[in-house]
């Protein structure tokens, strides 16, 4: 038996009170999209008089979501997975190789999360209508293939990696391909779940660039498709809310899958 | 052990990404569209692209109509509708333009019409019939003597009124004659704190204020539109019209102003006497509140009446290869009578049209009972400025309204400081 | 020295160096076999972008006539506007206030969240969930709570007699209450990448000081603080490089305003782009937040070796 100290009493007290202010604007959002004829101005309550799910009906009829959330699912998986890929590569060759300028292009590596996205979109619109890219799902998926935001990040576990292993994995006649894969891969699987949150995410919720290149409903994602239940003088905010719901729920159960991960990492390390 | 599984994996994985790769590089059908000839008539079909704002979240059905109509007249033209909700257009329409990707056809807003003529990208449309239209808005599109754009719709402003809330006051109601000082009287009758009950709500913003200028018998911007012209006492007057209303007779910021639909929510709930708003305002207020008792009138003016009046068009790109099937469909989506009658009929702004008597089954459509007064407004219209830096413009004044309205400068400074800002943006 | 022993050393020199150069050229192709993945898509989609954005800068140009050369023109028009140096400084004063809130909020949540608790899974998700809430709702709650006439947080404020200041409708306030309400849902993120590298961090070692007495505190400080330099680096030039392109709480809770006083410098370079036709200036301006984003990030790199511990 545990005894219950006062310490874990009030860290327990504290912590449930900031989960609960975490939880709320998301609570507000479901009870929002629940509300008939929900409206935002008159600020957040927590009872709802007759709930419905007539918001959720009507952003299904709005709007194509099956197909818009399907999209969604394919650019923001694939996205994910070549990040990994072309990430963790990447992060490899910055910690464990030597070569000239190898801070220079590690520098320009960075350099490109520098720039605003916003002036980026015209060119980039520009060249890939030119590649007659403009369109497709190619288009969509073409800023998000590598990311030095997940590079970065990989580097910085890779690098806390001891290099007794890959050196104990090179005796046994282990190429870099070999470490990579069965020596570094494994032993920075918190850092790998935490960007297959991110990059996600990011793909998950981009909308300036998939408004600027897509024009076929059918390659819609969807911010693009929630985008459309916003009226020029008014809009249906319990629609509204019922469509960021939707939106919401896919990360948090890709967080949680990934979560698992970030805690399971320790497991594998081989250090214990 | 474990290793045939993640190999697995790992080689589905890699299946996965390359398939999506080349799979992910064909176009959509927006931009490769199967056009096969037609088999009834033989013939190819000229496809038109069509980008719009205006249908977005409501009129959907009633472009399809339309353009239903249109293409079994025109059987050789196939149109191709793209909608962009209103708060992207602007960015959409501007990066297509700027990759020559733009639809054959698009909307455009009266604010941005000139920088699309000035710079080249609509196409000369002047030998197009435009005797059914309004003159005054055919005019409003043309440039450097050319026609560049056709009408589509226009819509107005004017005072909403909540009839249970004057009788409730025991006010008289507002009429067309009314003035700055009636509405002011009244507004302050008519609030009521303690109730949550407001007596007038006009947003404090660019549109209204140039509006106001001219009501106040002022002018906006000099005879040759090279510099202001409102730092006078008319545009003095008007600043503090806007702005003396917040948190007296109006709600403030913190009282909720600003947050999306407060003032749809606040009339339609019964809890503003009077609202300075546009006439798309009709069918949400009849929807949200279809129990209330209200009207319109023309909105009061000071030493004169003047009411603000919107519209949109549509244009022809200057690249688009379909020229001629393009301004065919333009002519007949602005002015055709299935335009007419549907527009009429689902409250979708306007029509153009010159002859009035073809919206007369608009006047006979209730609430509001006094639909005259769209009509009447009309006779007294403040133009909107027609300058190229509109939205750097429109921001300067916004600014300036606001610190006005929080009571951190004085209506003087702030028109001076509207001046000394906008005066270069004319040059 | 004698000539033979001479001609032996260098011609075994010779065959070191080809040996030598032989494993540069195998390491050089290892290394662009390991980087040609990311550095190819990098190069098409980000970098020759950019190069196009920087030739942009140096024209006139709305995005819909052809671009007229202007030559440094739309730089040296931006850095001798006060606009500009307005837009930096509400950058800089929200970076200053957000990343240590950010970063010592998103410590504390993910040691508390690092300890054996019940619940664990539960709390470390619905710290999360403000990340991934859309930011439509939570500046609306947060406009709710900051509201200077009946909002929460003033009421909290009037009973401990404090000031109430008038957030968002006050200028001077309207930076520190997108500060707030940007530091509250990024904990979840600063905390995902602290566990993650807190998990890394072995066990024993923790449990070897806890054996020879050292305290919580001391732990901290001496054990895992350490130990979690890397994380911390990686959150500290992140935060920076996304702080200086703070943007979107900006436009949904204040509009940049009121009157422009939390207008930030992404706010002005899409004004300029989408809104008023200055793509040429808006360019130009994103070049001079790059330079400044750069330098910061340099000096960061720079400094890394003093405080930050890799294994």
């Amino acid at each position: 038996m545990r005894k219950i100290s006062l310490r874990s009493i009030l860290l327990y007290l504290a912590l449930a009170f900031g989960a609960a202010v975490m939880l709320f604007p998301f609570l507000w959002t479901v009870i929002t999209s629940i509300t008939p004829q929900g409206n935002l101005s008159d600020g957040p309550s927590l009872i709802v008089d007759n709930p419905t799910l007539a918001a959720y009906t009507e952003l299904f009829d709005s709007i194509p979501l099956p197909r818009i959330i399907i999209n969604s699912f394919f650019i923001a998986i694939l996205s994910t997975l070549l990040q990994l890929i072309t990430g963790s590569l990447a992060a490899y060759a910055f910690s464990r190789f030597e070569f000239k300028g190898k801070q220079f292009v590690f520098g320009c590596y960075l350099a490109t999360l520098m720039i605003p996205l916003q002036v980026l979109v015209a060119p980039l619109f520009i060249m890939l209508t030119k590649m007659q890219l403009n369109d497709s799902y190619f288009a969509l998926l073409a800023p998000n293939i590598a990311s030095a935001f997940g590079i970065f990040l990989l580097k910085q576990s890779i690098d806390g990696v001891p290099r007794e292993l890959d050196e104990a994995a090179r005796i046994d006649g282990a190429g870099h391909l070999r470490i990579w894969a069965q020596v570094v891969m494994p032993l920075t699987k918190p850092a790998m779940a935490a960007l297959i949150v991110f990059a996600f995410m990011e793909s998950w919720n981009s909308f300036l660039w998939p408004l600027v290149v897509i024009r076929s409903p059918e390659l819609m994602t969807l911010p693009l498709g929630l985008s459309y239940l916003q009226g020029q003088f008014t809009t249906e905010w319990n629609v509204v809310m019922a469509g960021s719901v939707v939106s919401i729920v896919p990360i948090v159960i890709v967080y949680l899958f990934a979560q698992k991960h970030i805690i399971a990492g320790m497991a594998h390390t081989g250090l214990k | 052990m474990k290793k045939p599984p993640r190999r697995t994996a790992l080689f589905a994985c890699s299946v996965l990404v390359i398939a999506g790769l080349v799979a992910g590089c064909s176009q959509g059908s927006a931009t490769n569209p199967d056009s096969k000839p037609s088999q009834s008539g033989g013939t190819t079909q000229t496809i038109v692209r069509y980008m719009n704002f205006s249908s977005n979240d409501g009129h959907e059905a009633d472009l399809q109509a339309i353009i239903t109509a249109f293409e079994s007249e025109n059987p050789d033209i196939k149109i191709q509708v793209e909608t962009v909700p209103y708060a992207d257009y602007a960015a959409k329409l501007l990066t297509a333009v700027s990759g020559g990707a733009e639809a054959d056809t698009f909307e455009l807003e009266y604010a941005s019409f000139i920088s699309y003529a000035k710079s080249g990208a609509l196409a000369d449309i002047s030998g197009i019939d435009t005797s059914a239209y309004t003159p005054s808005l055919i005019k409003a599109y043309q440039f450097d003597g050319k026609q560049y754009a056709l009408p589509e719709s226009f819509s107005n402003v004017v005072l909403f009124y909540n009839k249970d809330l004057f009788d409730a006051a025991q006010l008289d109601y507002p009429i067309n004659s009314w003035t700055w000082a009636d509405e002011q009287a009244a507004a302050e009758k008519l609030t009521d704190k303690e109730k949550g009950i407001w007596g007038d709500y006009q947003p404090i913003s660019y549109n209204e204020y140039y509006k106001a200028v001219a009501q106040a018998g002022g002018q906006f911007l000099n005879a040759d539109s090279s510099a202001t012209a409102f730092n006078s006492a008319a545009g003095i007057k008007a600043v503090e019209w806007l702005t003396d209303k917040s948190g007296t007779t109006m709600p403030t910021d913190a009282d909720g102003a600003n947050t999306p639909d407060f003032d749809t929510n606040l009339f339609t709930s019964g809890k503003l006497a009077m609202w300075h708003t546009g006439i798309w305002m009709f069918g949400t207020v009849a929807d949200k509140a279809p129990n209330m008792n209200w009207d319109i009138v023309v909105e009061p003016g000071d030493t004169q009446k003047a009411s603000a009046m919107f519209s949109n068009a549509v244009a022809v790109s200057a690249k688009s290869k379909v020229q001629d099937a393009a301004k065919k469909w333009l002519a007949y989506y602005t002015a055709s009578q299935k335009t007419i009658d549907t527009r009429l009929a689902k409250s979708w702004e306007l029509p153009p049209v010159a002859d009035q008597s073809k919206l007369d089954t608009y006047l006979t459509l209730t609430p509001p009972a006094n639909r005259e007064a769209v009509f009447e407004s009309l006779n007294a219209v403040a133009l909107a400025p027609v300058v190229v830096k509109q939205q750097e413009m429109q921001d300067i004044i916004n600014d300036e309204l606001a610190a006005v309205s929080a009571g951190r400068i004085s209506a003087q400074d702030a028109v001076k400081n509207m001046q000394t800002k906008i005066d270069p943006l004319l040059k | 020295m004698n000539t033979e022993t001479t001609a032996k050393t260098s011609q075994l020199e010779s065959l070191h160096r080809t040996s030598q150069r032989k494993k540069a050229i195998k390491n050089a192709i290892w290394v662009l076999a390991f980087l040609a993945p990311s550095a190819i898509p990098l190069l098409i989609f980000k970098i020759i972008p950019m190069f196009a954005s920087a030739w942009v800068s140096l024209h006139e140009w709305n995005m819909i006539a052809p671009m007229e050369w202007a030559g440094f023109g739309n730089y040296t028009r931006l850095l001798t506007s006060s606009d500009t140096w307005a837009v930096f400084g509400h950058t800089l004063l929200y970076i200053a206030g957000y990343l240590p809130l950010v970063y010592g909020g998103g410590l504390l949540i993910a040691v508390a969240l690092n300890q054996k608790l019940k619940a664990r899974g539960f709390l470390r998700a619905a710290y999360f969930v403000p990340v991934v809430t859309s930011w439509v709702a939570v500046a609306l709650v947060w406009q709710w709570l900051l509201n200077p006439k009946n909002g929460l947080i003033n009421y909290l404020l009037s009973l401990v007699n404090l000031p109430q200041p008038g957030w968002w409708t006050d200028p001077t306030w309207a930076i520190p209450s997108v500060i707030l309400a940007s530091a509250w849902k990024d904990l979840g993120f600063v905390m995902v990448i602290l566990l993650a590298g807190l998990q890394a961090i072995p066990q024993e070692i923790q449990e070897a000081a806890a054996v020879d007495g050292a305290g919580r505190w001391r732990r901290f400080w001496n054990i895992t603080f350490p130990l979690l330099t890397p994380s911390t680096f990686f959150v500290v030039v992140i935060s920076l490089i996304n702080g200086f392109q703070v943007f979107d709480q900006v436009y949904v809770m204040t509009g940049g305003g009121p009157s422009g006083a939390s207008r930030v410098v992404v706010s002005r370079i899409y004004d300029l782009a989408f809104r008023y036709g200055e793509a040429g200036a808006a360019s130009a301006l994103s070049w001079i937040l790059f330079a400044f984003i750069l330098g910061i990030t340099a000096v960061q790199m720079y400094g890394q070796r003093k405080w930050v511990n890799y294994a």
